[in-house]
C-alpha cells in the first residue's frame, strides 16, 4: 500500500517547479497564481506564492495522498533553534499570527505541530515501554 | 488488526495532528493551541527529569517551553483590545 502511494507520487512529478501556475484553496475559494518557491518547514512543505503568501502543501491542487511529512528526528537542533528565534523575533516585532497564509501564521503552525509531535510521540514511547 | 496497523506512518501523522487541531490552526485558537502544546512539553519535561535522562534532551524541552511561553506572552500583549466601555 505504501509503496503504491510512493510510486504514484513519483509519477506525478510533484512538487511543481518555481514559476509554474498552481491552484490552491483559500478562504475565498479556489485561486490560481504563480509559485515562487517550495520550502520544507519543520513538518510539511510550504508553497510560497509571488505575493508572499505561504500555503501548506495539502491545500495545493494535485497534492498526492498520502502527503509527505518530515520525520521529527530529521529536524536538526540548529534548524529548530533558528525557527524558534524567527518566531520570537516576529512576535517581538508585533506581527500577528492571526493573519491567515502570512509567514508568521505559517511558521507558528508548523512549530506547534512539530513540538506537539515531538513530545507527544516521546510520551507514547514511554507508555509502550512501561506496559 | 488495529487502526494503527492499517495506517501508514504518514496517515498516522495526519490523524494525530488533525485530532489535535494543529494542521491549520484557526485564527482565534492560537493562544489555546500554544497552551495545549505547552502542557505536552511540561509533561515530557517532568518525565525527563524523573527518569534522569540526557541533559541535552532536557535542555531542549526546557528551551521549547521557554519559546512557547515567550510567544504566548507576546501574543497576549499584541492581541486586539476589546472596546473600552467608557468610550462607548
Amino acid at each position: 500500500m505504501k509503496s503504491t502511494a510512493k510510486l504514484l507520487r513519483s509519477e506525478a512529478s510533484w512538487p511543481p517547479e518555481e514559476g509554474e501556475i498552481i491552484s490552491f484553496r483559500s478562504a475565498s475559494g479556489s485561486e490560481t497564481t504563480i509559485l515562487k518557491e517550495v520550502r520544507w518547514g519543520l513538518v510539511w512543505r510550504d508553497f510560497i506564492l509571488e505575493d508572499g503568501r505561504v500555503i501548506p502543501e495539502h491545500r495545493i491542487s494535485g497534492c498526492p495522498q498520502p502527503q509527505v511529512w518530515r520525520k521529527i528526528n530529521e529536524v536538526t537542533d540548529n534548524e529548530r533553534e533558528e525557527c524558534e528565534e524567527r518566531l520570537l523575533s516576529m512576535a517581538g516585532a508585533g506581527m500577528d499570527p492571526r493573519q491567515r497564509d502570512q509567514p508568521f501564521w505559517a511558521e507558528l503552525n508548523q512549530y506547534l505541530a512539530y513540538t506537539y509531535l515531538r513530545y507527544k510521540q516521546a510520551e507514547f514511547k514511554v507508555g509502550d515501554t512501561e506496559r | 488488526m488495529s487502526r494503527s496497523d492499517e495506517e501508514t506512518e504518514e496517515q498516522q501523522v495526519w490523524r494525530v495532528l488533525s485530532e489535535a487541531g494543529l494542521v491549520e490552526i484557526r485564527l482565534d485558537e492560537f493562544a489555546k493551541k500554544i497552551e495545549d502544546v505547552k502542557r505536552i512539553v511540561i509533561v515530557r519535561l517532568r518525565e525527563l527529569l524523573d527518569f534522569n535522562t540526557s541533559i541535552k534532551e532536557r535542555e531542549s524541552a526546557a528551551y521549547s517551553l521557554g519559546t512557547l511561553k515567550g510567544l504566548e506572552l507576546k501574543l497576549l500583549a499584541n492581541a486586539p483590545k476589546p472596546p473600552d466601555p467608557s468610550e462607548m
